[in-house]
Formats: structure tokens, sequence, C-alpha cells
């Protein structure tokens, strides 16, 4: 089934190929100075030569995984991971193999799907080839075709953006790299006007790209992910659903890193000053790629808790030097240092799931129920104060 | 809100203005001295800090460069609450987006700080011979305002240091004490911090 999707506009980037081993320059080696090299998905990080190490160990990691995943695609059969789910109209036998192969997967995908593997896996477990299974076969090219020549605010915005988008990416800093962002954004905002364009929503949708291969397969991701993964209106006029993630963070930092919380709510720094930014773009503008696509693993299976298990991380590692801060720009400085330099997805996770403790998916829905509505009368309050300054100006 | 201490003031400082009018650039160049032709767009805000030596201080500037899309906007009180100085930057090949700035005037002016110290950037001043929005306009606009004006281009580095350094001319060298500096003290009242959520 998964031959289909190749059918769609494929991305000749293939990171395979841009996977090199750093070696230091002799220039680097003898000054131990910072160095730049390609990532994974051909990202070019700045780092020293211990974070090259690190990065040269994720790559064997991420080896060693990919074994893990054939060796189970032959002991279990292909598309294994799609029998997870309980049926009641499957025997009691199969039942039980469905869990145990749910638990299996679970405990698999927070060790990361390899490379290789994420585009279908991605596909299935998100539930975007449900989505797509139930619209026309052209469903995306007749979008296209549709939209093509057709110039609204949404797609000026995106014309504006694409050359901002990750520049100097060996693939989508180039013309055929725009064309398929553009197409995927300007599809989508065609498909839920509402939504239309946003910014941020340029990055995910081109580390989509990257990872998925095909364009269409990479609207899907985006499709689902905006109409099922994430809160409500995350990306829609006024931020809704990001102010209301924000003040749920906020709770659950205070609950779960209360020292944290404490010291940052007297040097008067808001969280979201940063956050913001993580939420929106999915922590693909902070974190290095495959640490990023690590997160988006969990983000499609367990779905939009991860972000707040990661975001309360990040702070949570640096618990003793933010103890320690005086002003803002000294938080800002080292929160950005670490997640910069977080090239070993397991460091991060590991604290994110071990340390921050278990919170369900449950927990976080009824944050947002209870929140909603302060932020509601709060957003409504400004706005009504911005439009009666427009009444005075009349 | 700027502070004090022994002729070293911390001052937060913000830029605001329409998507692409060139702030993450204005900031790149005051800050490193570097320019690029596609600078990646900014989500929600980017910080950096600089510091300057004026005359008879050294001030430095914590700066918040927030995004440019409209609808953004609902997340900018975050970024100017407690601000000292703002710049409001537009476009000067783009006349719509003299027009939003002058959006951010009136709602810094109503909402802001009332002793901030505002700067109007026409960016983009490389390009004259796509100029839609002329220097008088801009400046008499200003002046009826309270606010200065400089045109700037990032690219050339013209007036970019020089607009930071006139902000840090300006900064109040003495704050009233009814008015209590966001970010350095930290003996203020709780009341303070409670109010300092993210939309108001």
């Amino acid at each position: 089934m998964y031959g289909t999707h190749q059918s769609g506009r494929n991305i000749p980037f293939d990171y395979q190929s841009q996977v090199i081993s750093y070696r230091p320059s002799i220039h680097s080696r003898r000054a131990n100075l910072t160095v730049k090299f390609q990532d994974l998905y051909g990202f070019t990080v700045e780092g020293n030569v211990d974070d090259v190490n690190v990065l040269n160990e994720v790559r064997e990691k991420v080896r060693q995984q990919g074994r893990v995943w054939w060796a189970l695609e032959a002991s279990k059969g292909a598309n294994w991971y799609l029998e997870t789910h309980v049926s009641s109209t499957l025997k009691a036998s199969l039942r039980f193999s469905a869990i145990a192969n749910a638990v299996t997967l679970k405990r698999l995908i927070r060790k990361g799907i390899p490379p290789v593997w994420r585009p279908k896996v991605w596909f299935t477990l998100s539930g975007a080839a449900k989505k797509k299974s139930t619209v026309p076969e052209s469903y995306y090219s007749d979008l296209i075709k549709a939209t093509e020549g057709k110039v609204t605010a949404a797609t000026k915005q995106i014309d504006h953006d694409l050359p901002r988008t990750f520049p100097g990416h060996p693939w989508l800093d180039t013309p055929q790299g725009h064309a398929s962002l553009r197409r995927v954004l300007v599809v989508y905002s065609f498909r839920d006007s509402y939504v239309g364009y946003c910014q941020g929503l340029n990055y995910v949708a081109a580390l989509l790209l990257l990872v998925m291969k095909t364009e269409e397969d990479a609207f899907w991701m985006l499709a689902v992910l905006l109409e099922n993964v994430l809160v409500n209106d995350c990306y829609t006029n006024n931020l809704t659903g990001c102010h209301v993630e924000q003040r749920v963070f906020k709770d659950l930092l205070a609950k779960k890193c209360p020292k944290i919380s404490a010291h940052l709510e007297d040097l008067e720094f808001d969280v979201s000053l940063v956050a913001t930014e993580w939420f929106l773009c999915l922590f693909s503008k902070s974190l290095p790629s495959e640490t990023t696509l690590r997160v988006w693993d969990i983000l499609f299976y367990e779905g939009a808790k991860v972000l707040f298990h990661v975001a309360l991380a990040v702070f949570k590692m640096n618990e003793d030097q933010l103890l320690l801060t005086q002003q803002v720009g000294d938080v800002i400085n080292i929160l950005q240092r670490t997640t910069h330099h977080l090239f070993d997805p397991d460091e991060l996770l590991e604290v994110a799931f071990d340390k921050i403790g278990s919170m369900t998916t449950n927990t976080i829905s009824k944050g947002r129920k209870k929140l909603e509505p302060e932020v509601m009368a709060e957003l409504d309050e400004r706005l009504r104060r911005l439009n009666s300054l427009k009444e005075e100006e009349n | 809100m700027a502070t004090i201490g022994h002729s070293n003031i911390n001052a937060k400082l913000v830029l605001l203005g329409d998507m692409g009018a060139g702030k993450s650039s204005l900031v790149l160049r005051f800050v490193k001295g570097q320019f690029l032709e596609f600078q990646e767009s900014t989500i929600g805000a980017a910080f950096f800090s600089q510091t300057l030596a004026v005359n008879d201080a050294t001030v430095k500037f914590e700066i918040w460069d927030t995004a440019g899309q409209e609808r953004y906007h609902s997340l900018a009180p975050m970024y100017y609450r407690g601000a000292a100085a703002a710049i409001i930057v537009y476009d000067m090949t783009n006349a719509g987006s003299f027009a939003r700035a002058k959006k951010w005037v009136q709602e810094l002016q109503k909402q802001g700080n009332p002793n901030m110290v505002m700067a109007l950037a026409g960016n983009k001043v490389d390009l004259e011979e796509k100029r839609s929005v002329s220097a008088e306009e801009a400046r008499s606009y200003a002046e009826e305002n309270g606010l200065f004006f400089m045109e700037t281009s990032a690219k050339t580095a013209t007036n970019v240091n020089d607009i930071f350094y006139e902000i840090a001319k300006r900064l109040p060298r003495a704050q009233p004490p009814q008015n209590p500096a966001g970010m350095v003290l930290v003996d203020r009242p709780t009341e303070a911090a409670r109010a300092s959520t993210c939309c108001s």
C-alpha cells in the first residue's frame, strides 16, 4: 500500500547521501574552535568537537534502531505496528498480540523511529492515512490545480517566507524546495481558510517535507497535525489555542518545577517569552533536527502532551543554573544554549519522561478546559480596549 | 524599564512592525554587524542583548525582536510590557507597513510604559528607487507623536547604530520610585508579578 504514496511529487533530497562523518579540519583541530557541519537532515549546525562526536554517536544509535525495526518486521510481519488497536471483532488470542504489539510499539517509538521508517510509520499511526482515504485519490493534485495563479493574503505571506525558511539548507533553499513548500502551504491555506497561513507553519511543513519525501504525504501530515494532533485554534486568528497552551504550560511548570517557577516569577520572566516559539514551531527552530524529529515521533503516536514534557525538561535540565540567574537575559541564554546543543535526543527524552513524571492527555485536556475561559476573556478585553482606541481616534 | 546602577543602565527594548519590514535585520546588524539577504522569519520573538557606551553611562539593551504577522499581535503585550524603549519599524517601499507602524504607535501610547522612548525607523532606505513613503510624511508624523525618526538600512548599515545610540542617549537617567523597574529588581510587590501574564 505504501507504493502508492510514491506516485506523488518525489523529493529528490536524500539525507542518506548527505550523511558524512565529520572529520575536523587541521585548523579546527589546532584551534579547537566552533566548527560547522551538516547533520542527518542536511542542516548546517555549529558546535565544538564534542558536539560532533555526540552527533556521530547518534548516527550509530539510529543505525542500531534501524536494525531493531528490520528484525521486528522479519519476526512479526510487515506493518505489524498497525495491529496495535484492539478491535472487538478480533479473537482473544489476536487481541493479546495486539496489546503486546502496542506495548512494544510505544517503547520502541520513545526510542526513536529510524529515518527510513518515519514516512510510513508516521503516515499510518498519526491518522494521516485515514484522513487521506476519506477523499478522492486526486484531492491534492486537484487542489494544486484549483489554486494555481490565485493570489490571497496567505499566498503573499507564504511567498515572502519561502526564502526565509531554513535558508541555506541544501534542498529546502533551492527553487525546487521553495516550490514544494509553497504548494503544501498554499494548498493547506485553501483547505482551511480559517487558518490560512500562519508563520511558524513554514518551518513545520519544511521539516515534514524532508521526512516524508513526498509532497502529498507532507501535506496530509500537516493536515492531521493541525486538525487532530494539536489543540484547536493553535494557528488561527489571535492564536487562541497557543495562548491556552502557554497558560497550561505555566501551571504545569509551577507544579512540576516549583522552585524554577517561583524564581522566574521573581525575575518577572514570563516563560511564554521563550516557550511560544517552541509550541508554534514544535521545537523545529530550537532543537537540532534529529532531536526535533524524535519529539515528533512521540507527538504523532502519543499526542501533544509530549510538547509539555519536552518544554518542562528543558527547564528541568537547567534547574541549578536557572536558580542562580539574576537577569532575564541570562535565563534566555541558558535555555537557548541548551536547546541548540541537544544533539543527543535521549538526553532530553530521559528527562522529559523519567524526571518530569507521567502526565496524562486527560490532565492536559482538563487544564485546557479550566484555563480557556480566562484566556478568551483576556483576549476579548484586550481587543475591546484596542477597538476603543480606534473609536477615540475617529 | 531602565534601571540605574553606577551609570549602568539596563533597558528593555522592543521592535515592532509589519512582517518583512526588517526588524530582525536591524537587530542582526546592530548586534553582530551582519546582514543576511534572507533572514529567517521570527516566530514569537527573539532575544538579543548588546551594550552601548554613551557619554555618561553604559547601556545594556535587552532586545526583543517580535514576529510581524498580524495574528501575532496578541502576543505583543508580553514583549512591550515594561519596555524602556521601542523601535517601530516600517519598510519605506511599502505604504501598508507604514500604516501598520502608526497602529503600533497608537497602541504603545495607550498601553505602553508612559516614559517609553519611541523611535520610528523607515527601513530599506537603500531601495530609494522603490520608495513609497516620503521622509517628510514620516518625519512630521513622528514629530506630532513624540517619536524620533530615522531612515535606516540594515543592508548598508545606514543609521543602524545611530538609532540605538540615540535611544540610549534619550533614556531617562533616573526612574520615578513609584514605577518599579522590571527586570533586575527582585524585591517588588508580588502583585506586579501576578500582573505579568501573557495577554493583558
